[in-house]
């Protein structure tokens, strides 16, 4: 049994979309395969380009919501640009009121300074102060200084004016490539916060193969986010 | 026992192949990255299942070229039929004023890094 208990008496949603290392996609979606959690629904955003998917002869919207007991979450496969982003955050808060959510938690990843790092560190940025004891407790260390632009500041400028209260978990990835290491970090400490028990080898026995496999939407992702950055004077620079 | 197969993300990855794979040479693009420092590129190929001796790496005047045999043959589901490959490889062009020469390599984690030197040229102007 790999659930161990889920004590959280508040609704919480924890959200995943692609950006760097594609960590929040890995880390959300494991949390969902694990706890073995239900579609309960789909969101949709009218500028986004019509985008379906079919598995094994099903079709799906690429912004899928889950549910199991007091946990929501709300997924996409398909990265966004700042101008999606804001519109994604403000359905995300419409579905945060229309479901009583009481925190969010966003899984993401920054670019490491040091690529040789032996174990990714993990950061939480908060947007209101009521949840900084959520990073004590869980030994996670402050998000103090530094420059969030495109989707993410999008999505962060959005909650901060709301009043659910939203963690970012920032772990240290690759920008360019997936980094499921990383993911691995995150799903540990999500673990940690919502007081659930999560087994990570099967996914640490993938780490290899979900790095070729995620090619495609790690390169898709990296062209978005490149479009918003455009204008700024460290673009980061990148072959095809 | 779980079988390592049943385990599937939530997460779907993009059908529409935008890396060029080869399926029938079983060749695989690998992502890659150029980075520009004050007095050096740093360019990037990340290349999962692949050991260290199985690089080859060579320059032709201004193009880099990766190959790498992969340590397992891996399988992919394309549209209904499964596609295995083999092998990495890429060509890419290199930025121009380079010392390829001095070119120094780096493998780890799977991800390969080139440090390639900027040819310094020019002439000094004197501060009076």
């Amino acid at each position: 049994m790999k659930i161990a208990k889920y004590n959280t008496n508040e609704n919480t949603l924890l959200v995943g979309f692609p950006s760097n290392g594609l960590v929040g996609t890995f880390s959300v979606s494991y949390l969902i395969h694990h706890l073995k959690m239900k579609q309960i629904g789909e969101i949709e955003i009218p500028d986004l380009p019509l985008t379906l998917f079919v598995e094994e002869g099903e079709i799906l919207s690429p912004i899928r919501v889950y549910n199991k007991n007091n946990l929501f979450v709300i997924i996409s496969d398909v990265p966004f640009n700042q101008y999606l982003a804001e519109e994604f955050a403000l359905a995300v808060n419409e579905f945060c009121k229309k479901n009583a959510i009481k925190k969010i938690v966003i899984a993401s990843g920054m670019e490491t300074v040091d690529q040789k790092k032996d174990s990714p560190k993990i950061y939480g940025l908060v947007t209101h102060s009521i949840l900084d004891g959520l990073l004590y407790n869980n030994q996670i260390s402050k998000f103090l200084n530094g420059s969030i632009f495109g989707t993410d500041a999008a999505i962060i400028s959005v909650f901060r004016k709301t009043n659910i209260p939203a963690l970012v978990l920032y772990a240290e990835c690759h920008p360019f490539f997936p980094d499921p290491e990383a993911s691995i970090v995150v799903i540990i400490t999500l673990a940690k916060i919502l007081d659930v028990k999560i087994d990570t080898r099967d996914i640490e026995n993938k780490i290899d193969k979900l790095r070729i496999q995620y090619r495609n939407l790690m390169k898709e992702t990296i062209q978005t986010l490149q479009q918003q950055q455009e204008k700024k004077t460290r673009a980061p620079q990148i072959y095809r | 026992m779980r079988n390592n197969d049943d385990f599937k993300f939530a997460a779907i990855p993009p059908i529409i192949n935008s890396l060029f794979d080869d399926i029938e040479h079983r060749i695989l693009s690998p992502l890659s990255c150029l980075r520009e420092f004050d007095n050096h590129w740093m360019l990037e190929f990340d290349l999962p299942l692949v050991s260290k001796k199985d690089i080859k790496i060579t320059f032709d005047e201004d193009t880099i070229n990766i190959e790498a045999k992969l340590n397992e043959k891996y399988s992919e589901k394309q549209i209904g039929d499964v596609a295995k490959f083999e092998y990495f490889k890429k060509s890419l062009s290199l930025p121009g004023k380079i010392d390829n020469k001095k070119t120094t390599a780096e493998f780890q984690k799977g991800r390969l890094v080139i440090k390639i030197p900027k040819k310094v040229s020019g002439h000094h102007v004197k501060i009076t």
